[in-house]
């Protein structure tokens, strides 16, 4: 672990977490402008967590350690996962960081421990929410190690910041194929960050709820803790698609000048992300639980095509 | 040094065995403690010995006894085999601690002593097969292997479910004896030597059906679907510390001997390894699609072990697959992932064995639909438990992740080298891998979630109090054992001589507690610690009660749905009515139920066909000797005739 990596590293996981919560709040304007409404503030989500830190934890007489410590065991498994992605600036890996393996299975690390703290109430909603939330993950896995085998196979490596660094040498996708496995990725990240046709981050109501019912009996700095886990999940996984397929302005050597427009660059190819994300939303409805699998069917069916594409052609 | 080691470890065993039937059937708990202790001292002797191999790297033959210079009994400690009797010795120390206060538990007086010494009898013959240096050797003492578990099996005879279970793995485990017998006849036949060593002349027509007949032998033995059916019996019939002893160690010794086959004694070609890796790709995806189902702990437990040997033979089929196709580093690194998983499901398969049958003397149940609430109740057990749990659901940075990278990190490397038609049968193994891998972490969230967390659902969970001291320190060694292989696993492998292209897990750990701590800290000293304890909120119910929580069964519900069609139920909707033309209903039975597809299409067809077989042969035995003296008759006189055609 060398001085560039620590200073990347604290640099990175700031930039996240500064950034993860406008996008959920961007997410939420752009809906409420294609619904004509005004919709909350932009700085509305900084100012959610900042209002829970400050509120008196609630716990259930039959909840166990388990809701004590997941919280931050998951937020701390995202932000070392958010270390594998860099969003504006990728050093030199250090260590086997930024394993493509290891990122997927860090996310899996945080959904044991979500999936948990949701049974461990007692709440029938925490149940369902966990039981949906792992039987889901279980069907997507085999669609995202595809995905990430479609990956390592273009850029010939197992590693996030070589991936980077090699699609950082050209302003555009380096091969036409990285386009299909943009839409798979898409797909993913609407999945791991449990928003509409999946889940509804909306309803409270047991019918769609899924993330929000393992969260439902979290109160106070547990509950901020999880929504911002939630949040930096979503920017990880943007930014893991976005400097893949629209890599222009990343850098691979350290300035202060070009670190800075490079983050102002990521802001708004993520904004821009999040918006499309926002239409997506808008436009569709919630999906029947069990219509899910035929969705990574398809998304099973674009990885395999961009591998059929890279093997034959 | 070695040898002395290694027999006076054998001498320990003996006297473990001998001890207790030198008391008879008086139930003596001091007898039962020497013979545990001789358990674990030789359990130290051994794991001190076989390092000592490991680290030097120099084999150490051991001649026991030669009668013919043909036939012997010799053995052997190279790298190989040191690995496997570091990883039984490890296990046994561990489950003879646990067994200690555990065996005061069960009931049956005087036979617990026998248990010990039968226990012991096990342990030596499976350190014996691993150390054969011939297939004579091998196959006597895999027989003995066979029988003493099956004398463990069937400790608690009384039950009818035991008597059951025992019989089928009695037929079954035999039948893996037969086959294993089989292949090494044909070895014999093929090359002259019943020394385990490399075929020179591999032109003799009978070493594909010997490598056929030792993979049969050896695939039942590990519990490879189809043959795997025993395990889900034999395992929740047995006491706990024998079911961790015959999952988390038994089952490896089978895949000793496929390893050991295939490195010394084949040279396997690519469909081989193709053969081995649909195997074990069925068997990990349906071992744990089954498991998600169960809801007996330890049946459960038992269908995981299938999953997870699947995975080990994904492994050791890659490597072959690799080898075959001249990539010989990638086929190592495959062939290590293979080994450490057998010793990672070692460690964490008996720790979850031993914690669940803390959790069963504590509950009286072996159903997690009537536990709950256990994590206030048996803190420590919880705890083990949960590292077993996160273990076995490969999260990083525990030891099961690291060696599923290792496959995970050989498939995804191999894929751009290999032709066409190779890269396809990677991708499939490659998704159902990631899909079981996926599902096991759901499976021990059920698990852990339906055992130890929210409201207990028996007055005995209800009840239910930690364990004795010995019952969480054979179990928290394992555990130790799970979190450091995990953690250090890239040190380990350096020391070993290995450098392989893995991320360095220690770093990864750091980072994890390191970030828990700091998000912990931060808020401890920036936020108000202010909390207040209310009731879970229940839609307005006065009261929560148990039965409003959700249950294992309804955890599983969503799976089931989505892979409903591996699972095969069968409706049943039969109605009555009381007038001819079906109007007026009367009464009816409807139901679903799951068919024990492999059981139902499989086993008792053939089991039924044997009887008819046996039946039909039963006839010309009739007990008449007129009947006899017309059979000897009609022999000589087809004796004579074909002697004068031949002549």
């Amino acid at each position: 672990m060398n001085g560039e990596f620590v200073a990347y590293s604290a640099i990175n996981t700031l930039a996240v977490l500064a950034i993860a919560p406008l996008y959920m709040s961007l997410i939420k304007k752009v809906k409420a402008w294609t619904q004509g409404r005004q919709g909350p503030s932009l700085f509305q989500t900084y100012a959610n967590l900042a209002k829970l830190l400050k509120k008196e934890v609630i716990y259930s007489p039959n909840s166990s350690r388990v809701t004590r410590v997941a919280p931050s065991i998951t937020l701390a498994a995202i932000l070392v996962a958010a270390l594998f992605v860099p969003l504006a600036y990728v050093p030199a890996p250090v260590g086997g960081i930024g394993n493509i393996i290891l990122f997927l299975y860090l996310f899996a690390l945080a959904r044991f421990f979500m999936a948990l703290t949701g049974l461990d109430a007692g709440s029938p909603f925490g149940g369902m929410g966990s039981s949906r939330e792992m039987s889901l993950a279980a069907v997507i896995e085999p669609v995202t190690i595809i995905v990430f085998a479609a990956l390592a196979f273009v850029f010939a490596s197992l590693n996030i910041f070589d991936m980077f660094v090699i699609s950082a040498a050209s302003a555009f996708p380096v091969t036409p194929t990285l386009i299909l496995l943009a839409i798979s990725l898409f797909i993913i990240l609407i999945v791991e960050t449990a928003r509409i046709p999946i889940d509804n981050p909306e309803t409270h109501l047991e019918l769609t709820m899924i993330h929000e019912g393992m969260i439902l009996e979290l109160s106070g700095k547990n509950l901020a803790l999880m929504e911002l886990a939630a949040a930096v999940k979503f920017t990880v996984l943007s930014a893991l698609l976005i400097n893949l397929v629209l890599p222009f302005g990343l850098v691979t050597t350290f300035s202060v000048a070009g670190v800075l427009a490079a983050l102002l660059l990521f802001l708004i190819k993520g904004a821009v992300l999040s918006g499309i994300v926002g239409i997506f939303e808008s436009s569709m409805a919630k999906m029947r639980f069990f219509r899910l699998p035929s969705l990574f069917v398809m998304a099973f069916f674009f990885s395999t095509l961009t591998i059929i594409i890279e093997v034959f052609a | 040094m070695v040898p002395l080691l290694f027999f006076s470890a054998l001498l320990m065993l003996v006297i473990g065995i001998l001890a207790p039937l030198a008391a008879g059937g008086r139930d003596m708990r001091s007898v039962r403690i020497l013979s545990l202790s001789c358990t674990i001292l030789s359990s130290l002797i051994l794991a001190a010995a076989s390092l000592i191999v490991l680290l030097n790297g120099d084999s150490a033959t051991i001649p026991l006894c030669q009668p013919t210079p043909a036939i012997g009994i010799v053995f052997s400690l190279d790298r190989l085999a040191a690995f496997f009797t570091f990883l039984i010795a490890g296990i046994s120390g561990c489950v003879a601690v646990y067994s200690v206060e555990y065996f005061d538990h069960l009931p049956g007086s005087g036979r617990r002593n026998i248990l010990c010494g039968a226990m012991n009898l096990f342990i030596l013959a499976m350190v014996l097969v691993v150390a054969s240096a011939t297939t004579v050797s091998f196959v006597f003492f895999w027989e003995l292997m066979a029988a003493s578990s099956f004398f463990l099996v069937m400790y608690e005879y009384a039950n009818e479910e035991t008597r059951r279970a025992g019989v089928f793995y009695f037929i079954m485990t035999q039948l893996s004896t037969l086959f294993v017998f089989l292949g090494i006849i044909a070895l014999f036949a093929g090359t002259g030597s019943f020394a385990i060593s490399p075929i020179i002349l591999s032109s003799s027509p009978l070493i594909l059906p010997a490598f056929l007949a030792l993979f049969t032998g050896f695939s039942i033995k590990a519990g490879i679907i189809p043959f795997h059916k025993w395990l889900p019996y034999a395992h929740p019939a047995s006491p706990s510390p024998i079911s961790a002893l015959m999952s988390g160690v038994m089952l490896k010794v089978a895949v000793y001997g496929l390893i050991r086959f295939l490195l010394d004694v084949f040279s396997p070609d690519f469909w081989w390894g193709a053969l081995i890796l649909a195997a074990g790709t069925v068997s990990a995806v349906l071992g744990i699609i089954y498991a998600v189902k169960e809801h007996d702990i330890k049946g459960m437990l038992a269908y995981s072990s299938i999953e997870n040997v699947g995975i080990i033979f994904i492994g050791i089929g890659l490597s072959v697959i690799l080898n075959a196709l001249n990539l010989p580093a990638l086929a190592t690194l495959s062939l290590l992932g293979a080994l450490f998983h057998s010793l990672n499901h070692a460690l964490f398969k008996s720790l979850l064995f031993l914690s669940s049958g803390s959790v069963v003397h504590a509950t009286h149940t072996r159903d997690i639909e009537h536990m709950g609430g256990l994590a206030r109740r048996m803190p420590y057990t919880s705890a083990l438990f949960f590292t077993g749990a996160a273990a076995i659901a490969a999260l990083p940075p525990l030891n099961g992740f690291v060696s599923e990278l290792m496959i995970f990190v050989a498939m995804f490397s191999s894929i751009p080298l290999v032709d066409p038609f190779v890269k396809v049968l990677l991708f499939v193994t490659l998704a159902l891998f990631a899909l079981t891998s996926a599902l096991s972490a759901a499976c021990f969230v059920k698990a852990f979630g339906s055992v130890f967390l929210a409201l207990p659902r028996s007055p005995e969970s209800e009840d239910a109090t930690e364990v004795s001291s010995l019952m969480i320190v054979g179990p928290a060694i394992l555990a130790a054992g799970c979190i450091i292989l995990g953690i250090f696993s890239f040190q380990i492998f350096s020391l070993a001589g290995f450098n392989l292209p893995l991320p360095d897990m220690f770093l990864v750990g750091v980072l994890l507690c390191g970030t828990t701590v700091l998000v912990y800290g931060f808020l401890y000293f920036t936020t108000p610690h202010a909390h207040r304890v209310s009731p879970t909120w229940g839609c307005g119910a006065s009261a929560q009660k148990p039965g409003s929580e959700y249950t294992g069964f309804g955890f599983s519900e969503p799976i089931v749905t989505i892979f409903s069609s591996v699972y095969r139920t069968k409706k049943k909707n039969v109605r009555h009515f009381y007038d001819a033309k079906e109007c007026l209903f009367s009464d009816g039975i409807a139901g679903i139920d799951l068919i024990k597809v492999f059981e139902e299409y499989l086993y008792i067809p053939i089991a039924k066909a044997a009887c008819r077989t046996s039946a039909a042969i039963a006839r010309f035995q009739n007990g008449c000797l007129d009947t006899y003296l017309l059979y000897v008759f009609v022999t000589v006189v087809a004796i004579i005739v074909f002697l004068g055609w031949s002549a």
